[in-house]
């Protein structure tokens, strides 16, 4: 049968209609379920505290803690740690926790104002150090393993270079060595002013800069129009998969205040042009931070399309530490660790700290990698 | 025998007034949740803003006031705020270290584990910047 052209309209109409509403009911469905309010998936308990820092022991389901090998955590202090911690069936802590390591995390908290002055040394020599003490007490064992992501990885390396006695295997995930290296959040960063950051008189860096700069790298990301048109589009995606995507941003678009202190002095040793890394001449406080000491095991892995952390700049820590071992790995800054990617990356990190031989009672199948996801913005700046 | 008469297909303006009906209840569905649910305000607001973002309000960027130039008294306690946590640290460290040699006496130095016996290799360091750090909170 052949409609009248204003019936055609009027179907058109009651189509677009049905359809927009059926979105909004969605949107509706989502909103008023329970989210991820960044608690972390795993329970734990805390075992050292310290100004901001919580020093997380993950459970097990009957509120122990393990007894296995102990592993450090450590985020980078510009985001929230729940990262890696995201929600259950997508937690990598909590997947290397269920191949029976005793897991603890960084959670650096939220910075405030007094926290400005937070430098390198505060991070490397003094949280994380006291850190992985607290760590060695708790746990009974000599040499911890760690696992640093982005930027909390570079923490780990100057870390494992002044204490490379406790250390027993360092996994660095997607984190940037070479700073001349173009692009990626240290290059986009400096473009946007980090140069210009003091030292001697830091601020603290609000949380929708720091967003701002991650934007840069997702073009459009930074658009009110283009982030609702996105959102509208995936209105169409089943609500479980909704649900995911909002417990990424629940990560995503809670960005953190940044110490000025730290990323100038970040900027003002490794960034492009300084490059003291590579160099040989990164220093924490008053310390030479000699990365030739790095004598453990070391996994670095990058990640193919990560346009934080470029791959380039992420692998070219085989100069610095020869015996790394190099790995990349398909997927985004964030895929890897909590998206559809770290199917690649949860296994090879529990190998790894397991020296191959990963505990056999683990049980692995529970943690499952998820389906992954992401809002626009990180999806898009995952490349 | 009744004669069966199927139900005739809803004309079209039936079924633009049903989706109206329809609507007005997405509409109430929203409106119970805004009354009932404070938070949702918030959830709704972010959204708008294309963010699925949950349990807090989006980023938004800072007033120019509250991004002013600190006094030069909020400043100085803010450092001096710093410097307690700094000490704070230091105590942890001796706290620590005070554990470890009560463990070490208690194990009557045969049996002492290395790991918590080690004296930490920052601990030297710490107490080397310690000067450093209380001259930047002078300045």
């Amino acid at each position: 049968m052949t409609l009248p052209v204003d019936d055609r309209e009027l179907e058109s109409l009651i189509e677009l209609s049905r359809r927009s509403r059926a979105r909004l009911e969605r949107l509706h469905e989502v909103l008023t379920s329970p989210g991820h309010y960044g608690a972390g998936a795993t329970q734990a308990q805390v075992v050292y505290a310290e100004n901001k820092l919580r020093l997380l022991r993950l459970l097990d389901d009957d509120g122990q803690p393990r007894n296995g090998p102990p592993v450090l955590f450590i985020p980078a202090p510009v985001s929230r740690y729940f990262i890696l911690d995201l929600m259950p069936g997508r937690s990598f802590a909590g997947y290397v926790a269920a191949a029976g390591f005793d897991v603890y995390i960084a959670d650096f908290g939220v910075p405030t104002r007094e926290d400005r002055f937070c430098d390198l040394a505060y991070y490397v020599d003094g949280l994380i150090r006291r850190s992985v003490r607290a760590i060695r007490r708790t746990s009974g064992a000599a040499e911890v393993g760690i696992v640093g992501y982005c930027l909390g990885g570079m923490l780990a390396l100057l870390y494992s270079a002044l204490n490379p006695g406790t250390v027993s295997r360092l996994a660095l995930l997607t984190t940037m060595v070479d700073g001349d290296v173009e692009g990626g959040i240290a290059w986009i960063a400096h473009r946007m002013g980090l140069a210009g950051e003091s030292y001697e008189q830091p601020r603290l860096v609000s949380a929708i800069e720091v967003k701002s700069w991650f934007e840069m790298l997702a073009p459009g990301s930074n658009s009110l129009i283009g982030r609702v048109s996105d959102l509208w589009d995936r209105l169409d995606d089943p609500p479980e998969r909704l649900r995911d995507v909002r417990t990424m941003a629940s990560w995503v678009d809670d960005v953190v205040p940044a110490p000025g202190r730290l990323l100038a002095e970040m900027h003002r040793q490794f960034g492009p042009g300084r490059n003291g890394l590579m160099k040989g001449e990164a220093t924490v406080g008053s310390r030479k931070a000699d990365i030739g000491k790095v004598s453990m095991p070391v996994l670095s892995v990058s990640a193919a399309r990560d346009t934080i952390s470029p791959p380039e700049g992420v692998d070219a820590i085989r100069s610095i530490v020869p015996q790394a071992e190099i790995v990349r790995l398909r997927g985004g800054h964030v895929g890897i660790v909590a998206g559809r990617a770290a199917a690649g990356l949860w296994p090879r990190v529990v190998d790894f700290l397991g020296d191959g031989n990963a505990n056999a009672n683990a049980n692995t199948n529970g943690t499952g990698t998820g389906n992954g996801s992401g809002n626009a913005a990180a999806e898009r700046a995952d490349g | 025998m009744a004669d069966e008469t199927p139900n005739p297909e809803p004309t079209l303006v039936e079924r633009w007034l049903e989706e109206q009906r329809e609507w007005q209840k997405t509409t109430l569905a929203y409106l119970d949740s805004i009354v009932r649910d404070e938070e949702f305000l918030t959830h709704l607001g972010n959204a708008m803003r294309g963010s699925l973002l949950a349990g807090k309000p989006y980023p938004t960027p800072v007033p120019p006031a509250a991004s002013a130039p600190e006094s030069d008294f909020a400043d100085r306690l803010d450092q001096v705020l710093f410097a307690v946590r700094e000490l704070q640290g230091q105590v942890a460290d001796l706290r620590m270290t005070l554990d470890e040699i009560r463990a070490e006496q208690g194990k009557s130095g045969t049996d002492a584990n290395p790991a918590a016996g080690n004296s930490d290799e920052g601990d030297a360091s710490d107490r080397a910047q310690r000067p450093d750090r209380m001259q930047r909170v002078d300045r």
